[in-house]
């Protein structure tokens, strides 16, 4: 459909929302409701434009699908003078404390209101005021004098997270967003309603009064806490971590983080982070306490134990296998917190890809555990597309609380067999089918469920997706280097990141540590080294579904930190391995050459995007 | 305070009856008014669980509608209109009058025996009758501060009252 808008002609789909054809164009439509990720409802009317033909009045421009020949004014003086009411409606109650706002600087109503709205206010009656701020977790804080009541917030609990725990209280003027019972926020997807809020009213507590949006840098990174892989910024200032946010990957995250991604980081600027490398306890250089390790794990074979952490890097994994092929062969290696699944399905489901299945089958997952933003995926195919689910799992887990939902239960310890027996189900009958499967948090064994899974599929001609849980799992089980659960008997042992849950094994001759922080179990290692974080690290993870993503690093390793890379080419020197890699680049070469699933490593990161340019606005009235 | 089995399962017999389950929230709260006088905490849970909802979405319904209790009410709670036909015919002298009469400061305040609570509402549509309140799903109709206290005298028990009402007002309807 063709429409002009401000005398810009462009071309849409048919359903397509004025809002967003505006957006092809440049053309600044400001919105505080609205929100590309949820539906419609026309609540804030700051979207007002003027439409020929059409009323005499101005529409919303979020609610109104664009029709043929249409021919939309959003600089008309109707227009800009509708929108000026609006914001001046929305600021008769708010308090303007901009200066200690953190959304200031990157908040609409203060953009919009300085690019669309009066001047000056002739508001001088007294506003609404509530107590503020009011912490509704750990992690957020809710300042109920800022809202606009655009409900974002509770519509992306409702409509996306499907949790009913933010809710509006009481109505018109007076209403006001509120936690259930005025409980705590519970959920893990809570985070992204501080990224939605287009105001103030909804903060950080973790990032609050701690910088401004105007004094950091970010970088488009990838999140480290599990094998999803959400996209996300990662916000510095002077050499330090501040915040993560999301940035939207519509094949992967849609947009959303868990609390996981967004909160799990106030470690990286932690003065307690080891920084110095120590052998018997005493600072040394890294020469000698690489040395040292080199001359007590060097053709120790099987009697070698080393634990990897989850999140390793490619990179990182394939000069350890380089090792592990050559001075330290035989080792056992674990990575502790991974799933008991084994490599590679052979047709793998995409997580883009569950929007179009008409089933979806979950086995032995908690997904809202194992892989956060997956569950919301499936919650969207479901709700948006109308996908069927189904659960196979001992107990109820979160989307059984969904009318529709199918639940099939197993005994604890029989998923396969559940699995096999979902042959003749009517649901699977018609495609497509997509099956996420896990191990019930380590009590199924993977490998049957993913054998079972996989005769499933391919019977009923299905896609697949194993629900890893360790970070860079995947990455890791296609080198083919994980032979084992635990370093039980191993004499000598290095462990890189949060040893077993066990801790470390008895009768240890020589144990090397390798981690960001001080642990119990340190006092008795021979040599301790120091590791750089997510925000320091060069590299990448594989995730769930075998994407290669970059980690895209804000802050330098403070000497003298140095990146994993580096340190294990260093430990390969010292294990008498010729090694000459001048940078993370050589190594990507290398690894590509070596290992299909690791190709995309020859294909350097993309670059970011340039920052979206201002859209043409409206002039003030 | 929590709901009664009875309650409990005419609740669970609404969904059927609504297009959406959440339809089925509204006349839910209404039974356990009824019930309870007010809707308390445990008993909004009970509500959410019965119908499959969540108990916050329940509680924003609960807080929309003045007419829900959130508080506890007296026994018998009094909506004296106070819009323009009845202000015009001396609602707020009746209100006054009723605060006094049963020992109160403020609306919503409960009466010392537990009887009472009144509250001033917008107009209920009866103007023709006006001054009027709503009290117990009647409307009361053309009230002076004498009617008040027979009406009053009636609640507490006294038969009295009843009669005495009875011959005065042979035109209160039940709506
Ligand atoms: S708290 Fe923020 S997102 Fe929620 S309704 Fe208010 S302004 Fe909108
Ligand atoms: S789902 Fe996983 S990758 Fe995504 S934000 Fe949460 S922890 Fe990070
Ligand atoms: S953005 Fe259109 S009404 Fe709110
Ligand atoms: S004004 Fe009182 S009933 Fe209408």
């Amino acid at each position: 459909m063709t429409l002009t808008i401000d005398g810009h002609a462009v071309t849409v789909p048919k359903g397509t929302l004025i809002v967003e054809a505006a957006k092809l164009i440049g053309v600044e439509i400001p919105v505080f409701c609205y929100h590309h990720k949820l539906d419609p409802v026309g609540a804030c009317r700051l979207c007002l434009v003027e439409l020929s033909p059409g009323p005499p009045r101005a529409q919303t421009a979020c609610t109104t699908p664009v029709a043929e020949g249409m021919t939309v004014r959003v600089t008309s003086p109707m227009a800009v003078k509708s929108r000026a009411d609006i914001l001046e409606f929305e600021l008769t109650n708010h308090p303007l404390d901009c200066p200690v706002c953190d959304k200031g600087g990157e908040c609409p109503l203060q953009d919009f209101t300085y690019r669309h709205g009066y001047p000056v206010s002739r508001v001088q009656e007294p506003r609404l005021h509530f107590a503020k701020p009011l912490p509704i977790s750990d992690r957020i804080a809710l300042d109920r004098e800022r809202c606009v009541l655009c409900y974002r917030c509770t519509r992306y609990y409702d409509e996306v997270a499907w949790e009913q725990e933010l809710t509006t209280n009481q109505r018109g003027v007076q209403s006001y967003i509120a936690t259930q019972f005025d409980q705590p926020l519970q959920s893990v997807f809570s985070g992204n309603i501080i990224d939605l809020c287009p105001v103030g009213a909804l903060t950080s507590r973790v990032w609050r009064f701690q910088s401004r949006p105007w004094d950091m840098d970010h970088t488009a990174s990838v999140c480290s806490r599990c094998a999803v892989g959400c996209n996300v910024n990662l916000w510095e200032r002077r050499g330090e971590l501040m915040r993560v946010t999301a940035r939207e990957n519509v094949e992967i995250d849609d947009g959303w983080i868990c609390d996981r991604g967004r909160f799990e980081y106030t470690h990286v600027n932690s003065p307690e982070r080891l920084a110095q490398p120590r052998v018997q306890r005493r600072p040394a250089a890294w020469e000698e306490a690489l040395s040292r390790i080199a001359a007590a794990i060097k053709g120790r074979g099987p009697r070698l134990g080393l634990s990897i952490p989850a999140d390793i890097t490619n990179e990182e994994a394939f000069l350890l296998a380089r090792l592990l092929n050559g001075p330290l062969r035989g080792a056992r290696v674990v990575m502790p917190g991974r799933t008991s699944l084994p490599g590679p399905p052979a047709n793998q489901l995409a997580i883009k890809d569950l929007d179009g299945c008409r089933t979806i089958v979950v086995v032995a997952a908690d997904v809202r555990a194992d892989a956060p933003i997956v569950n919301l995926r499936v919650k969207k195919a479901v709700a948006k597309s109308g996908a069927r689910l189904l659960t196979v799992n001992p107990e109820l887990i979160d989307f059984d609380r969904h009318p529709g939902v199918e639940h099939v239960a197993y005994e604890p310890g029989h998923a396969a067999a559940a699995v096999r027996k979902l042959f003749d189900h009517p649901l699977l009958q018609e495609g497509p089918v997509g099956i996420l499967y896990g191990d019930s948090a380590g009590a199924e064994d993977g490998a049957a469920i993913a054998t079972a899974v996989a005769w499933l599929a391919k019977e009923i001609g299905a896609k697949v997706m194993p629900l890893y849980r360790a970070t860079n799992e995947r990455g890791v089980l296609a080198l083919g280097i994980l032979n084992g659960d635990s370093l039980d008997g191993c004499e000598y042992v290095f462990t890189w990141g949060q040893a077993l849950a066990g801790g470390v094994p008895k009768g240890v001759r020589f144990l090397a540590c390798w981690d960001d922080f001080a642990r119990p179990y340190h006092d008795r290692a021979q040599v301790v080294i120091p590791a750089v974080t997510f925000a320091e690290d060069q590299g990448s993870y594989t995730n769930l579904e075998g994407r290669v993503q970059f980690l895209v690093p804000p802050l330098q390793p403070k000497p003298p930190l140095r990146q994993g890379w580096e340190v294990l080419q260093d430990l390969g020197l010292a294990l008498g391995l010729g090694s000459d890699y001048l940078g993370i680049f050589q190594v990507q070469r290398d690894a590509a050459a070596a290992y299909p699933a690791l190709a995309a490593l020859a294909v350097p990161p993309a670059p970011a995007p340039p920052p979206a340019p201002v859209a043409m606005g409206a002039a003030r009235p | 305070m929590t709901l009664s089995d009875h309650t409990l399962k005419e609740i669970r017999e609404l969904p059927p009856k609504y297009p959406h389950i959440r339809s089925a929230v509204m006349p839910a709260l209404d039974l356990v008014q009824e019930e309870l006088g007010m809707l308390t905490q445990e008993a909004m849970t009970q509500v959410a669980q019965a119908l499959q909802v969540d108990p916050g979405y329940v509680e924003g319904v609960a807080t929309f509608y003045s007419l829900f209790h959130l508080e506890p009410v007296g026994k018998h709670h009094l909506y004296v209109c106070n819009n323009l036909s009845c202000q015009l015919r001396g609602a707020e002298e009746l209100l006054t009058h009723i605060k006094e009469s049963i020992g109160v400061s403020e609306y919503g305040q409960v009466s010392a025996d537990g009887l009472f609570s009144v509250e001033p509402v917008e107009c209920l549509g009866a103007c023709e009758y006006a001054p009027m309140l709503r009290a117990d799903h009647r409307f009361h109709y053309d009230l002076t501060p004498a009617k008040i206290d027979t009406l009053l005298k009636e609640w507490r028990g006294d038969r009295e009252g009843k009669k005495a009402r009875k011959e005065a007002h042979p035109r209160a309807g039940s709506h």
